[in-house]
């Protein structure tokens, strides 16, 4: 008797050995948990959103309709507005602090709070991100001024309202045609979706994300705790420890990105530039009266999870 | 030009076809009138949606003004105005469906399908409605907002789905009632 | 049970209740939620609504409306009767002039609309009554704009090239490029096709006329001065601004292509109050009614196919049919044949969008390995889908046909339909043999690969 369970993301689909790492990730942990509890559980990854909407994903979660997802969980903010925490520009300046967050007070309070709501974290998973821009490079704020640019989130949106940016709301598959006629000048967002995105071939600049960034993006692997509560303590524990062991995999890969961006931005010829300590002190700056205090202001946890995690800067 | 929906879409003469029984034509003659009133709104707020997308750009170009409210508000409009108009839509049985059997069948077969037909859609369109409501209940208790920058609250698309479903739900069963106590076979594709 | 046992009990119980005479909406919600119901957790019951929100809240699929409502103010306005007299004043000495004529409105919208039920609807509503008053066929007027339609996401923009290229981590710029050479393959296709079949249409009318039999309208002797074609030239204008207007907003940076859909529609409606006085709530009122009427069904039928994909993936059945072809483990061209077979059979019930988000992931790596050009297998897909937009029960651009001209029977849709479904697949054999016509467009503007 086995029971299968469901994985669904919305990244490009591949194999164990190769492709897109969150998918990657997925695959590996499929294949580490059908090992070790001896088939008794057995996984279907469900790729490039081919179950449901990335949006989908979370209240399936929740309501015990999806098993598993690998998914940023800022994009929940408008359910569960807490989750916000999860893309917040500045809050997490580097993979270290990121790594940080499951064993410290911020981490586990997050956990509790999404318990809460029907939601195991399995993996911790950041990665960082950058800025492909077809007019001019984006490293200071000021570098944004008047620049038709999506953010991708509220928060981040926020940021780059502050700092003077002419903020362009669309969907992310018109991406691509609107930096290409150029109605947008600039995106932010992960490394691995600046490749995937193939906006290297419409991009002059990218700013990667390599060694210092103001973007951390959190995106677990996280299951429905009605679906966890039905499995047996071995299986659980199978499920935690693998989650926690593909932690270094998703450090490792995603660092791989910030340097892969990079490169295939190089060859199409566009300039890479990187940030430092001083310019990612900058955004923060900017975005400590403008998202974190919207964040904060939201309610009492928002408040109490931000100061935790500021504990950690 | 004259072709079917522009006659239609006048109103005319005709409107959707009268059930004989009295008391099943008054409440169709009410969500008849509930319907155009709907449609009529729906147009404006086709317009305006048009209008809107038309402004960003505008005042993107001309003033440099960006909004980053356009998309959302014209895909909360989009979804009112269909599920809205999903009831008037079926009271001209214009949700579109293959009707080969309706020329094999005999008469009295042909109208038992037609009755089990529209019982499975009103009870699938029930079905529907109620848990759109249930949805709604959630965002409005949860205080939901879709996750970006404009963060609208998401009962409202919510209770329009949830609205225009049972409406529809409303519409085919007034039809079933109809059919059900039509003396003549009418108010049917051929 | 099986997921492939599922899958064919699917499918049966699907065309059951589908030629049981339900609304195509209501009949995929029925049986999506009736599976749900038999083989999956009850919980997912309780996601149906939140699921087909989500999928009809994009204002990709959202601006289908707007493009639909651009169409039906150009089309159901004296604007399109004048753009088709004036067409047929210059052709009508070609035979099949104006069948010509419509196929080539439809590219021109094509390169406008990212969908093909809005280019469908847009020509179609002038197209067909007009193609008809000349006394062409009504199969024959409503296989011509089904067809054309499906340009729609051949010729870029196109938004199933966009999930493609995601899915097959392809370069976006290149596949549109590459959806040019074949959309134009088709053109000159349909058009070969029309002058064919108005020929004969013609030679049948004037038969049946010299037998003693009514005058067609094929028959009708028309004479225009070259002064009289000069003077209808202006008429053509409102629509090559609208055409030139939006491409400009588009691809000078000016827009969104959600924007866009908005933009085009806006810039219709002014065009036919300023030129032709069409600007009273009683004027416009039938045709922004027409709109509803046409997206409401449209997007209701979409919405719930979304949902009867998500339960096709929930149970593996799409996933396990694409896995065991795969694992059949075939020769290169007998891959791409099974593999496209499969694609016409998801065709039967899905719209392109779901076929992608499917099959993708599990299709394209075998093809890569067997040595088939990505961007190549994009192109000859997305001909194989418009077969399906074309082909019954579920087409959905028969379904806007059969919107816009209630009175054209379904069968002479789709016996309309067939002869452009032959010459579809024409052109997937002709892709085959000479994969040029897609890459070589691409290949001169970035390179080849
Ligand atoms: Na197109
Ligand atoms: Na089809």
């Amino acid at each position: 008797q086995s029971t299968a369970l469901k994985i669904s993301h919305q990244f490009p689909g591949g194999t164990l050995e190769e492709g897109d790492f969150r998918d990657r990730l997925c695959r590996m942990f499929a294949a580490e948990v059908q090992k070790r509890t001896n088939g008794s559980l057995k996984f279907e990854v469900y790729p490039g959103s081919s179950l449901m909407k990335t949006n989908a994903q979370f209240s399936s979660m929740r309501k015990g309709a999806l098993d598993l997802s690998l998914v940023p969980l800022s994009y929940a903010g408008g359910e569960v507005p807490e989750v916000n925490i999860g893309l917040m520009p500045g809050l997490v300046p580097s993979y270290e602090v990121g790594a940080a967050w499951k064993n410290a007070e911020v981490g586990k309070e997050l956990n509790k709070l999404l318990l809460d709501k029907g939601i195991v974290i399995v993996s911790w998973i950041w990665q960082a991100g950058g800025v492909a821009s077809r007019t001019k490079a984006v490293v200071d704020p000021d570098d944004v001024k008047g620049m038709k640019i999506r953010g991708g989130s509220r928060e981040v949106d926020l940021v780059l309202k502050a700092a003077g940016a002419a903020v362009v709301s669309l969907p992310s598959n018109e991406i691509y045609a609107a930096m290409q006629t150029g109605a947008m000048e600039a995106a932010m967002t992960s490394s691995t979706s600046l490749i995937s995105f193939r906006l290297e071939e419409v991009s002059k600049f990218l700013t990667s994300g390599r060694g210092q960034s103001y973007w951390y993006m959190f995106e677990p692997l996280m299951m429905s705790k009605v679906i966890f509560d039905k499995l047996t303590k071995d299986q659980q524990n199978a499920i935690m420890t693998v989650g926690a062991e593909l932690e270094a995999f998703a450090i490792k890969a995603a660092k791989q990105d910030d340097i892969a961006v990079a490169t295939v931005y190089e060859k199409k010829g566009a300039k890479v530039v990187d940030l430092n300590a001083a310019t990612v002190k900058k955004w923060q700056t900017i975005a400590r009266t403008t998202a974190w205090k919207d964040y904060a202001d939201k309610n009492e946890n928002c408040a109490k999870l931000l100061k935790l995690a500021e504990k950690l800067l | 030009m004259s072709h079917g929906f522009e006659m239609e879409g006048k109103g005319g003469p005709s409107g959707p076809p009268v059930p004989d029984d009295p008391f099943v034509a008054k409440i169709a003659k009410v969500l008849d009138w509930l319907n155009k009133a709907i449609v009529s709104i729906s147009m404006f707020a086709m317009l305006l949606t048009a209008f809107i997308l038309t402004y960003s750009v505008v005042t993107r170009y001309l003033f440099k003004i960006p909004t980053d409210w356009q998309d959302e508000a014209s895909v909360f409009m989009l979804i009112g105005v269909t599920f809205f108009s999903a009831a008037y839509v079926q009271s001209y049985r214009g949700h579109i469906g293959i009707e080969v059997l309706s020329s094999i069948l005999p008469p009295a077969v042909n109208r038992f399908r037609l009755l089990l037909v529209d019982i499975i859609s009103a009870t699938f369109c029930m079905f529907f409605s109620w848990k759109s409501w249930t949805l709604f209940h959630e965002a409005w208790v949860d205080g939901q907002t879709t996750s970006s920058t404009f963060a609208p609250p998401l009962w409202i698309p919510y209770a329009m789905m949830a609205t225009g479903m049972t409406l529809l739900s409303l519409q085919i069963l007034v039809q079933l009632l109809a059919a059900a106590t039509n003396t003549s076979n009418k108010g049917r594709p051929a | 049970m099986s997921p492939l046992t599922l899958g064919v009990l699917y499918g049966i119980v699907t065309l059951v209740v589908m030629f049981s005479g339900m609304p195509i909406a209501f009949a995929l919600g029925v049986v999506a939620t009736g599976f749900m119901y038999f083989f999956m957790p009850a919980a997912s019951l309780d996601t149906i609504t939140q699921n087909v929100y989500e999928e009809m809240a994009s204002i990709t699929l959202l601006s289908i409306p707007l493009f639909i409502l651009k169409g039906a103010a150009i089309g159901k306005s004296p604007a399109g009767r004048d753009l088709y007299s004036a067409i047929h004043a210059w052709l009508h000495k070609v035979p099949g002039g104006l069948g010509i004529a419509n196929v080539f409105a439809c590219a021109m919208f094509a390169a406008m609309a990212g969908s093909s039920p809005a280019t469908c609807s847009a020509i179609g509503s002038a197209g067909i009554p007009e193609m008809r008053r000349r006394g062409y066929s009504p199969g024959f007027a409503a296989g011509i704009i089904a067809a054309g339609g499906t340009l729609g996401i051949l010729l870029p923009p196109s938004i199933t090239m966009i999930l493609y290229a995601v899915a097959a981590e392809q370069s976006l710029g290149r596949l549109f490029l590459a959806g040019i050479g074949p959309g134009i393959l088709l053109v000159i296709l349909f058009s070969g096709y029309a002058v064919y079949r108005a020929r004969r249409e013609y030679a049948i009318a004037y038969k049946a006329y010299e037998q003693g039999g009514v005058k067609s309208a094929y028959l009708e002797e028309e004479h225009f001065s070259l002064a009289q074609k000069v003077e209808m030239l202006p008429r053509v204008l409102p629509f090559v601004i609208l055409l030139i207007g939006v491409m400009v907003a588009l691809y000078g940076g000016y827009a969104t292509p959600s924007e866009t859909a908005g933009l085009g529609a806006l810039l219709a409606m002014v065009l036919i109050a300023v030129v032709y006085g069409v600007w009273r709530p009683k004027d416009i009122s039938p045709f922004i009614t027409s709109t509803i009427k046409e997206s409401t069904m449209l997007l209701f039928i979409i919405g719930m196919s979304l949902l009867y994909s998500y339960v096709m993936s929930y149970l593996h059945i799409s996933q396990s049919a694409a896995q065991w072809v795969v694992d059949l483990h075939l020769s290169k061209w007998m891959l791409l044949t099974v593999i496209l077979l499969m694609v016409v059979v998801f065709g039967f019930f899905l719209p392109p969008v779901s076929i992608i988000l499917m099959m993708c992931p599990i299709i394209l790596p075998p093809l890569k390995v067997a040595g088939f050009d990505l961007i190549w297998f994009g192109v000859v897909m997305t001909i194989v889908m418009e077969m399906g937009l074309i082909h019954p029960p579920v087409g959905l651009n028969i379904f806007v046909i059969k919107n816009i001209a209630p009175d054209i029977p379904l069968k002479d849709i789709v016996w309309g339909v067939m002869p452009f479904l032959l010459l579809m697949l024409v052109a997937v054999i002709l892709l085959c043999i000479f994969p040029q016509i897609a890459t070589a467009f691409p290949d001169a503007l970035m390179g080849a690969k």
